[in-house]
């Protein structure tokens, strides 16, 4: 398994990857994702996209009420892949607000925590539900996060890369804490959607918007291609 | 709170915002300080055994936001929270001792270091952070149809910050989720969810131009306001401004939260028409609490009786009987 330097603080790790790839002037796709993360309570849902977008963890991490929007930029090659990150409320009773933040997305995470059999389950219910209810293209990958625990595991590796084979997802083992795997399960995704050069104009389902050259995210702090 | 004014810690123990305007703060606070001076003796004149009890006089004096000092036993009295004290079959200490249920435990004592992790009265604080398991898991246990929901962690917190007392802030909870708010915090969030509805309605009859921009964007809702209604503004607002709402809220109920909510989108209209994608508008909600008119929690208090314009009661109920109906349909 491929590991990312631990404790790195480092958020543009776009920014690296860009530069080596992709020299200023080149022409290239930028395509634009919706992502959801979904899971369990208290599994690092938060905590993962707080290390991938701002390279920080917070040993303590307010629990999300409602939902929290964030966006990073990773370059594949010749294609600036801009993720739309919608992080959810993981408490049971909030799953009636999910279906308006998955709608439409075109790649999830499905977040258990590796020291918790329970939280297993529940990812393979939110599994179930994505594919049911989500668009039809939609890219799932299952994170088990808290690997740093893994003295305290109580899902197994095997199983959970078993369980993911046979439903067609990504897995990865991951650690918001020391950043383990999760540049490379966002970085997973990117390269697994579907990045056509939108000439047609007509966006089709599951698939990236195309942004203007100029309209590219001055914003975004992250972004890999200025 | 003068020495606080250019702190980076609230009066409250929360850490400021990295962003935040120290000195529209600062002037603020000097001409705030004379305000809290005059209400503080315009209190004071209050008498008598039923200083407390529900009045016009009263209500505009809530509206002019309740001294710190009175605040614990004038929430009590005009939100039914002390009736529902003494009419009580049994007391806070008994039912304390009936805590045993280990899975709500665990859910809740999970939340406890997550609760307001940047203020200085919780972190590490056992005394605090005791004290909100005591009064979350003593509700939980008593209202089974609730049980712990997730935002009631900062409703607590906030609670103990006012009052500094537990059973006080037990009480006031049970009166908040029990009395004052729709069902917010049952299982399935079916107030909530209504009232969503209900907001998005009322934008559109404010301002159709805000409610156009917003679903053109895509925007749901839930994603910025769901802190209003389940944490009445902690955490979205400074934290004078929330204490200056919750007054309001205790006496006059839940459709303070909307005229907050509206009057907020209302003041921000030109900003919020300037968003043209997704992540600049939720920046724009971020940012409400910095803006200067929101600072001034004052002035705030007086724009949110003007700016939404009338809401009745009964309107907001039938709003709310149209949309659970929706509801149900779906």
């Amino acid at each position: 398994m491929e590991h990312t330097e631990p404790h790195s603080t480092e958020p543009e790790m776009a920014n690296r990857q860009g530069a080596a790839q992709r020299p200023n002037g080149a022409q290239g796709k930028i395509c634009q994702f919706k992502l959801v993360l979904l899971g369990e309570s208290a599994v690092g849902k938060s905590s993962l996209v707080l290390r991938f977008v701002k390279g920080q963890f917070h040993e303590y991490q307010e629990s999300t009420i409602g939902a929290a929007f964030l966006t990073q930029t990773v370059c594949l090659d010749d294609t600036t892949v801009k993720f739309e990150i919608w992080d959810t409320a993981g408490q049971e009773r909030y799953h009636s607000l999910a279906p308006m933040y998955y709608r439409g997305a075109q790649a999830a995470i499905v977040v258990y925590d590796i020291t918790n059999q329970d939280t297993f389950g529940r990812a393979k219910t939110w599994v179930k539900e994505l594919q049911r209810q989500a668009s039809p293209t939609i890219v799932i990958a299952l994170a088990g996060n808290k690997q740093d625990l893994a003295n305290k595991r109580m899902v197994e590796y095997e199983e959970a890369q078993t369980y993911a084979e046979e439903n067609g997802l990504l897995f990865m083992e991951t650690s918001a804490k020391t950043a383990l795997n999760v540049n490379d399960i966002f970085l997973a995704i990117a390269k697994k959607l579907p990045k056509y050069d939108q000439n047609q104009g007509q966006s089709g389902q599951g698939q990236g918007r195309r942004l203007a050259e100029g309209d590219q995210g001055a914003k975004t702090p992250g972004n890999c291609c200025k | 709170m003068a020495q606080t004014m250019y702190s980076k810690i609230d009066e409250y123990g929360f850490e400021r915002p990295a962003n935040f305007d120290y000195e529209v703060h600062a002037e603020f606070m000097g001409k705030y300080m004379h305000i809290l001076v005059r209400r503080a003796q315009r209190w004071s004149t209050l008498k008598g055994k039923n200083k407390f009890t529900r009045s016009s006089k009263l209500k505009r004096f809530i509206r002019k936001g309740i001294p710190l000092d009175f605040r614990a036993s004038v929430w009590l009295q005009v939100s039914g929270a002390q009736k529902l004290k003494e009419d009580s079959v049994w007391n806070y200490s008994d039912l304390k001792k009936k805590i045993t249920n280990p899975s709500l435990i665990d859910i809740i004592k999970i939340d406890l270091p997550r609760t307001f992790p940047d203020n200085i009265n919780f972190i590490g604080q056992e005394q605090l952070t005791g004290q909100m398991f005591n009064v979350l898991a003593a509700f939980a246990h008593q209202n089974s149809e609730v049980g712990y929901c997730q935002g009631l962690n900062y409703i607590t917190g906030m609670l103990l910050l006012a009052t500094r007392n537990e059973e006080a802030s037990f009480w006031l909870l049970k009166v908040l989720v029990e009395k004052i708010l729709p069902k917010y915090s049952v299982t399935n969030m079916s107030g909530l969810l209504i009232d969503l509805d209900v907001l998005d309605d009322l934008v559109r009859k404010l301002d159709v131009d805000i409610h156009k921009h917003i679903h053109k964007i895509g925007m749901p809702w839930a994603m910025v306001t769901t802190k209003w209604f389940i944490c009445l503004f902690t955490e979205v607002l400074p934290t004078e401004t929330v204490f200056r709402i919750w007054d309001c809220i205790f006496y006059e109920g839940s459709k303070i939260i909307f005229r907050v909510g509206l009057t907020l989108i209302k003041l921000h209209k030109a900003e919020i028409l300037r968003t043209k994608e997704l992540s600049e508008l939720i920046t724009c909600f971020k940012e409400m609490r910095n803006h200067k008119d929101i600072i001034d929690c004052h002035q705030f208090m007086i724009h949110i009786f003007q700016i939404p314009g009338r809401i009745t009661d009964s309107d907001l109920k039938n709003l709310r009987t149209k949309y659970s109906k929706a509801q149900n349909q779906r």
